[in-house]
C-alpha cells in the first residue's frame, strides 16, 4: 500500500509544481508588459478616486434660471427654496424668449417662471401657479428635477396656507398630517463617494478579469507558443488554469491597494462584514469572469477578433447589471439577460459584504449562482481548447 | 505626399480587415448589437421597487394610506411583516428595498388633528435609488396629508371639501417639458448611444489594427518601403474612419427609423459632425497603438480609457454639469461630452452650427491633436 501511495504523492507534487511554475511564467509574461502595468497601478488607485469623488448619480447642480415677475417677498423666498446641492441659481431674466434660448444652448437645465401678484395672491388666499420649463434631453435628470421643484412648491404653499388658515391659535403638531421619517440604512449619509468608488472597482475588476487571461489566451495562439506547451507533459488544464490563476492574484492584490489604500483613508467607505469573505468571493468572480473571457477565446482565432468578442459582452455587463440603473429599474427581459452576468451578483455581494456586513446566510444564493455559471463557463472554454487540439 | 501611396496603403489595409471575416462582422454588428440591447435595455425609469410593510394600526386610515403605495407603479407589494424584526434580514438579502412602519394611532391621532409620524426603512446602497425612492414617499404623504388637511378644514370651519383643498394647496406647479415632452427614457438614451457606441468600437477597431502588424512584424515591410510617414498613417487610418462613418450613419438611421426618435435638426450637419468624432475617436487608437507594442495592451488601454470614461464622464448617464469640479475637467479631456451635446441637440432640440459649433470644433482641434501626436511618435526606425 505505502508503494501506491508514494508515486501518486509523487505525481501530486509534480502537478502541482507544474501549476506553480506555469503561474509563474504567466505572472513574468504580465510584469514586463509596462503599458499594462501602468494602466493597472492608474485604474485601481487614482481612477477610482477621481470617480468616487467626482461622480453624484441624484440630482446635482441643476442650473436653474429664474424669470420673476413679481419682485416680492414671496417670489424672494420661493426662490431661494430652490438650493443648493439639487440647484444652482445660474442668475435672472427678464424675457421668457432668453429663457429658452439659454435652455437650447445647454447652458440652463431648467427655467421658473413666478407670475406677476404672485405674493398678493399668496396672501388673498387666491390659487395661483408657478412655470418651469425643463431640459428633459437627459430624461431621468429632467424628471428629477420637476420632482424637487414639485416638492419645494408644495411644501412651500402649505406652510404659507397653513400661516394663514391656523391664524396663531395651534402650534405646527396641531395638525393632520404625515410627517415622514427616512432612515436609510447601510449608509445613513447618503454619501455618493461609497456607492461610486466601489461601482468603480467593481467596473475595474470585471474589465480586468476579463481581458487579461482571455488575451493571454489567444496571444499564444495566435503565436504558436500554445503548440509549444501543448507538446510538453502539461495537460490542456494546467495551460489553461495559471492564466487565469496568475490574473486572479493580480487582480486580488489591486483591488486590496483600492480598497485600502484609498477608499477606506479617503472616502471612509466601512468593510462591515468579514474581509477574508470578501476577497475571497471577489477571487470567485474573477474566476468566473475570466470564464467568459476564455469562452470568447477558444472561438476567436486572433487578439483583434477577441478583442471585439470581449468589448460585445463587456459593456452589456458593465450598463445593465445595475451599477448605472437599479436592477429593478431595468425591463423583465434585460433582467432574465443579466441572470447570466457574473457581476449582478458580484454587485449583490459587495454591497452585502462591505456596506450591510451580511455572511453567507444571507449571500448564499448569489455566490451559488454565481459559482455555477463560472463552472459552466469554464468548463465550455476547457472544452472548446481540448477539442482544437486534439 | 502621393496620393496613390495612401491609397495602396488603404487598400492594402482594407482587404486585410475584410479578409479577417469575424472581425469584420463584429465591427458592423456589434454598433447595431448594442443599439438593440441598450436602446430597449438601458431604461432608467425606477419603478416597481419592492416594498413590506408593519401595519400596527389596523384601522380604515391606515389601509387607505397603504392603499396609494399599492396602486402607485413605482412600488410593489411584497407582505406585511410580523415585527420590526425581519426588517433588517428582508433588506440585506435585497429582496425588498423599502419597509413602511405605521404606528399605532395614526386614524385616532389623525382624525383628532394631530400629526403622525410614519417611518420608513429605506435600503441605501444605490444613492439614486434611495433619492428617487424618497421622493415617491414624500409625493405620497403630501398628497395623503392634503386630503387629511382639507378633510380637517371643511369640518372646522364648515366649508366645502374642495374649497378646503385648493386653500390648502395654493400654488401649482405648471411643467412644460421641452424637447422631450413626453419624457421618453428611450428618446434621450438612444442618441446619447450612437456617442456611446462610436465612442468605444471606433479606437479599439483602430487600435487593434495597427498593433496587429506591429506585433506579427509586417511593419517591417513598411518601415523598408518608401511609404511616407504621413501617407502610412493616413492609408491606415482610412479603412477605419470609413467603418466608422458607416456605422454612424446606420445607428442613424436606427435611432430615427427602429426607436422613432425625432430628428429635428440637419442631417448634414450631423453626418458632418459624426465624420469629425469619428476623425477624433480613430484619433485615441492611433496613439494608444504607437505607445504599445502588444494588442492585448492596446485591447486593455483602448477599452479602458475609451469604455469608462464615456460611461462616466460624457453625459451619457450623469450630466457634465453635476459632476464635480475636477470631473468636469476630466470630463472636457474626452471628445464624448462633445458629441454628446451635438447628437442630442440635432436630434432632440433641433439645433445646428448656430449654437454646436464650439463642439465642433472642440472635436476638430481633439482629432488634430492626436495626429499630431501620432505622426510625432511613429517612426520608421524603431525604437528598441
Amino acid at each position: 500500500m505505502k508503494s501506491m501511495s508514494g508515486p501518486r504523492s509523487h505525481r501530486a507534487i509534480v502537478w502541482w509544481r507544474r501549476l506553480a511554475v506555469m503561474t509563474r511564467k504567466e505572472m513574468v509574461q504580465l510584469s514586463r508588459d509596462v503599458p499594462i502595468g501602468l494602466l493597472l497601478a492608474y485604474s485601481f488607485t487614482l481612477a477610482v478616486y477621481l470617480t468616487g469623488n467626482g461622480i453624484r448619480s441624484q440630482l446635482h447642480n441643476a442650473s436653474l434660471l429664474v424669470q420673476d415677475a413679481d419682485h416680492s417677498f414671496s417670489s424672494r423666498e420661493l426662490i431661494h427654496k430652490f438650493k443648493a446641492p439639487f440647484f444652482r441659481l445660474e442668475g435672472e431674466i427678464a424675457d421668457p424668449q432668453e429663457g429658452l434660448r439659454w435652455l437650447d444652448r445647454g447652458k440652463a437645465m431648467a427655467v421658473l417662471e413666478i407670475p406677476p401678484r404672485f405674493h398678493e395672491q399668496l396672501v388673498t388666499g387666491e390659487p395661483t401657479a408657478v412655470q418651469l420649463l425643463v431640459d428633459t434631453t437627459n430624461a431621468p435628470q429632467g424628471l428629477s428635477a420637476a420632482s424637487y421643484a414639485a416638492r419645494i412648491v408644495g411644501q412651500f404653499g402649505q406652510e404659507t396656507a397653513l400661516a394663514r388658515l391656523r391664524g396663531m391659535e395651534e402650534s405646527s403638531q396641531n395638525l393632520p398630517v404625515i410627517v415622514s421619517d427616512h432612515r436609510v440604512w447601510y449608509n445613513p449619509d447618503q454619501n455618493d463617494t461609497w456607492f461610486e468608488s466601489i461601482s468603480h472597482l467593481l467596473r475595474q475588476i470585471t474589465i480586468f478579469a476579463i481581458l487579461l487571461p482571455a488575451a493571454a489566451m489567444v496571444r499564444e495562439k495566435e503565436r504558436g507558443t500554445v503548440e509549444q506547451l501543448l507538446v510538453s507533459p502539461l495537460t490542456p488544464f494546467q495551460i489553461m488554469l495559471p492564466k487565469v490563476l496568475a490574473m486572479t492574484l493580480v487582480i486580488l492584490c489591486a483591488t486590496a491597494v483600492a480598497l485600502f489604500g484609498v477608499m477606506r483613508p479617503a472616502f471612509g467607505v466601512p468593510i462591515k462584514g468579514s474581509i477574508p469573505l470578501f476577497f475571497s468571493l471577489t477571487a470567485l468572480f474573477v474566476f468566473t469572469t475570466a470564464g467568459i473571457g476564455l469562452a470568447a477565446a477558444t472561438l476567436t482565432r486572433n487578439q483583434a477578433q477577441v478583442g471585439m468578442m470581449t468589448l460585445l459582452v463587456v459593456a452589456p455587463m458593465l450598463l445593465l447589471s445595475g451599477l448605472v440603473a437599479p436592477i429593478e429599474a431595468l425591463p423583465t427581459w434585460t433582467r432574465n439577460l443579466m441572470i447570466l452576468s457574473p457581476l449582478r451578483y458580484f454587485i449583490e455581494i459587495a454591497h452585502g459584504i462591505l456596506l450591510k456586513g451580511s455572511d453567507l446566510t444571507i449571500l448564499w444564493d448569489s455566490v451559488l449562482a454565481m459559482a455555477l455559471l463560472g463552472g459552466v463557463l469554464f468548463g465550455f472554454g476547457m472544452w472548446k481548447f481540448r477539442r482544437q487540439f486534439e | 505626399m502621393n496620393l496613390q501611396r495612401i491609397a495602396a496603403v488603404a487598400s492594402k489595409e482594407w482587404r486585410e480587415t475584410i479578409r479577417d471575416r469575424i472581425f469584420v462582422l463584429l465591427a458592423f454588428l456589434l454598433p447595431i448589437l448594442w443599439m438593440i440591447v441598450f436602446g430597449y435595455g438601458l431604461v432608467q425609469d425606477v419603478e416597481n421597487i419592492p416594498f413590506a410593510v408593519l401595519d400596527r394600526d389596523h384601522s380604515a386610515l391606515s389601509r387607505d394610506y397603504l392603499y396609494r403605495f399599492l396602486e402607485s407603479r413605482y412600488f410593489i407589494f411584497q407582505g406585511y411583516m410580523p415585527s420590526e424584526n425581519e426588517a433588517d434580514a428582508l433588506l440585506q438579502g435585497g429582496k425588498i428595498r423599502v419597509v413602511i412602519i405605521i404606528p399605532e394611532k395614526l386614524q385616532e391621532r389623525l382624525l383628532r388633528g394631530q400629526s403622525v409620524s410614519v417611518q420608513t426603512l429605506i435600503d441605501g446602497t444605490f444613492p439614486l435609488r434611495t433619492d428617487i425612492v424618497k421622493g415617491y414617499v414624500i409625493a405620497i404623504n403630501n398628497a395623503f396629508s392634503e386630503e387629511r388637511l382639507a378633510d380637517y378644514f371643511s369640518r372646522r370651519n364648515g366649508i366645502a371639501v374642495e374649497q378646503a383643498e385648493a386653500q390648502v394647496r395654493p400654488i401649482k406647479l405648471e411643467v412644460r417639458y421641452l424637447y422631450n415632452e413626453e419624457v421618453r427614457s428611450t428618446w434621450s438614451m438612444v442618441p446619447a448611444l450612437v456617442m456611446f457606441t462610436l465612442m468605444v468600437s471606433s479606437p479599439l477597431l483602430t487600435a487593434l489594427g495597427i498593433v496587429r502588424e506591429k506585433e506579427t512584424g509586417s511593419i517591417y515591410n513598411i518601415y523598408s518601403s518608401t511609404v511616407t510617414r504621413f501617407e502610412f498613417l493616413a492609408g491606415k487610418l482610412l479603412p477605419y474612419v470609413a467603418i466608422s462613418s458607416v456605422n454612424a450613419l446606420v445607428l442613424w438611421i436606427m435611432a430615427t427609423f427602429w426607436f422613432g426618435v425625432p430628428f429635428k435638426g440637419s442631417l448634414w450637419f450631423f453626418l458632418a459632425a459624426s465624420v469629425v468624432f469619428v476623425l477624433s475617436s480613430t484619433g485615441i487608437g492611433l496613439v494608444v497603438s504607437l505607445l504599445v507594442r502588444t494588442q492585448i495592451a492596446a485591447l486593455v488601454i483602448t477599452m479602458v480609457a475609451s469604455m469608462l470614461p464615456t460611461i462616466l464622464y460624457s453625459g451619457l448617464i450623469v450630466p457634465v454639469s453635476s459632476l464635480s469640479s475636477g470631473s468636469q475637467v476630466q470630463a472636457h479631456l474626452f471628445p464624448g461630452m462633445y458629441y454628446t451635446n451635438i447628437v442630442r441637440g440635432t436630434f432632440l432640440k433641433g439645433v445646428g452650427p448656430e449654437v454646436l459649433w464650439m463642439d465642433v470644433l472642440a472635436l476638430a482641434i481633439y482629432a488634430v491633436i492626436l495626429r499630431t501626436v501620432g505622426y510625432w511618435l511613429f517612426t520608421k526606425r524603431p525604437r528598441s
